[in-house]
């Protein structure tokens, strides 16, 4: 069980180290800044 | 590259099993999803249509991911079953992650795009969120080694053939801005082009997964869960509460089922188009699925009688922006993956493999189109529950819709399905001939 928790959050860490996921991140929140601006 | 050097790349790609005809005939199976996912996803922009008729962005956008959530569950287990996207999962766990990133930014592109019919019209706001093809390809070269290794002919087919698409899009949107609402101008290009920004940036998880090994059909099953979790969100926030956007949704009750099914059409497009990233690659799949706006062009002339009393000149634009387009696909089609490029491809894939630590062998059979434990997934009862509730849901908003009170051609409505029916027996028989949809 703590085996599969400690996976989970390794492959998550992983994740967030991932210099590839925060690209996407950043236009998701400017994506979200233009739609309030435009609604 | 010396003689000796592309030997060895040769040699390196043959060990893995992947030969020159094996190679040739991924790439051309992606070309032909690219190309088939432009049909479907230029029908499925027909329902934009209904913001003329006064409903809420927000509420469209939110129905349609509906369709697109009751699509992206019930496809998947018909076609391979639950059990092979719970195998896929089991693989590589962390991709979950990235499908419901690329959820959120499509469910926010889409609602964009609906504020710029809105403001400036379909016909330009089309061009321009299509130029996420250019972002798409920009993210391609950067991150995962797409036409590193190409001569200079590819790079030119690629480059050249995307630039053609845009001049011939910016054509056809000149051509038709005549007939453009000019509500808030400003507004309705920035949405557009935001949303391009959005698109463009959402393959790069598409890639990644793709790379890694996955199968789109798993892909699509948790990207919908960020999809709909976004639409959900930004619907009720939107609309002021839960409360009026239950009374919007009450109101518009009869024409649900046609965003419902527009949503529905769009995840078949969007299906095709993600094996077109996984086969052909960011750089040839997107441009290609891109020809969406010639077959949105299409619908909105033949069907809904765009452009109808236009002069000689609009007609001249139109068909030479078209043909711009249509030449622009070709040149992309004809620039094919070279084994050196292939190579690179294959560098990329196993940096990310090693990253996540992901079987190599599974993110080798994937990318050769292979199942790498060739087991037969038999569907559940789970399978059949969900395609039965998908359908029971289609089958009741079908019940209580009417016609919406659009004047349509329906003879060319007729012809346009059978041959975006006829594109997809025939790609699907490809793909399924091909890869088994891997």
């Amino acid at each position: 069980m703590s085996t599969s928790r400690d996976e989970s959050r390794n492959w998550l860490s992983l994740v967030l180290h991932d210099v590839h996921f925060w690209v996407p991140v950043a236009v998701l929140i400017g994506g979200l800044l233009v739609l309030r601006w435009i609604s | 590259m010396s003689a000796l050097a592309e030997k060895e790349l040769r040699n390196a790609s043959a060990d893995v099993g992947l030969d020159d005809r094996r190679l040739r005939r991924l790439q051309t199976v992606g070309i032909l999803c690219g190309l088939t996912a432009g049909a479907w996803l230029g029908a499925a922009e027909t329902p934009t249509k209904l913001v003329t008729l006064g409903l809420s962005p927000v509420v469209i956008s939110l129905a349609m991911v509906v369709g697109v959530f009751l699509a992206r569950w019930s496809l998947p287990a018909l076609i391979q079953g639950t059990s092979y996207i719970a195998a896929d999962l089991r693989q590589a766990p962390h991709l979950i992650v990235w499908a419901v990133l690329a959820g959120c930014l499509w469910a926010v592109a889409n609602t964009l795009t609906i504020f710029a019919v809105r403001d400036v019209g379909l016909s330009i706001a089309f061009p321009l969120w299509n130029s996420n093809s250019l972002l798409g390809i920009f993210w391609g070269i950067l991150f995962f080694n797409e036409l590193r290794g190409a001569d200079w002919r590819r790079w030119v087919g690629v480059l050249g053939g995307a630039l053609l698409m845009f001049v011939g899009a910016t054509a056809l949107a000149i051509a038709s801005s005549a007939q453009a609402p000019s509500a808030d101008a400003l507004r309705g290009v920035v949405a557009a082009l935001t949303a391009g920004v959005l698109w463009g940036t959402m393959y790069i998880p598409y890639r990644k997964a793709y790379l890694t090994g996955m199968s789109p059909l798993s892909f699509i099953t948790f990207f919908t869960v960020g999809e709909l979790g976004m639409m959900a969100t930004l619907a009720v926030v939107y609309s002021g509460g839960v409360t009026p956007l239950l009374h919007q949704l009450s109101g518009a009750r009869h024409v649900l089922f046609w965003l419902l099914l527009g949503g529905f059409v769009w995840v078949v497009g969007d299906l095709f188009q993600q094996y077109a990233v996984k086969y052909a690659g960011i750089t040839r799949g997107i441009p290609l699925s891109n020809t969406n706006q010639l077959w949105g062009l299409l619908w909105a002339v033949l069907v809904f009688g765009e452009l109808s009393g236009a002069t000689s000149g609009v007609y001249t634009q139109v068909i030479g922006g078209s043909l711009v387009m249509a030449l622009g696909a070709g040149v992309i089609a004809f620039s094919s993956v070279s084994r050196r490029e292939h190579v690179r491809w294959e560098e990329a894939a196993a940096r990310e493999g090693a990253r996540y630590g992901v079987d190599p062998a599974y993110t080798r059979a994937r990318g050769e189109g292979r199942d790498p434990t060739p087991t037969s997934h038999r569907r559940t009862w789970v399978d059949w529950l969900v395609v039965s509730g998908a359908t029971a849901t289609l089958v009741g908003f079908a019940a209580v819709a009417k016609a919406p009170e659009l004047a349509i051609r329906w003879q060319w409505a007729a012809v346009l399905s059978i041959v975006t029916l006829g594109a997809l027996v025939g790609c699907g028989a490809a793909l399924w001939r091909t890869t088994r949809f891997s």
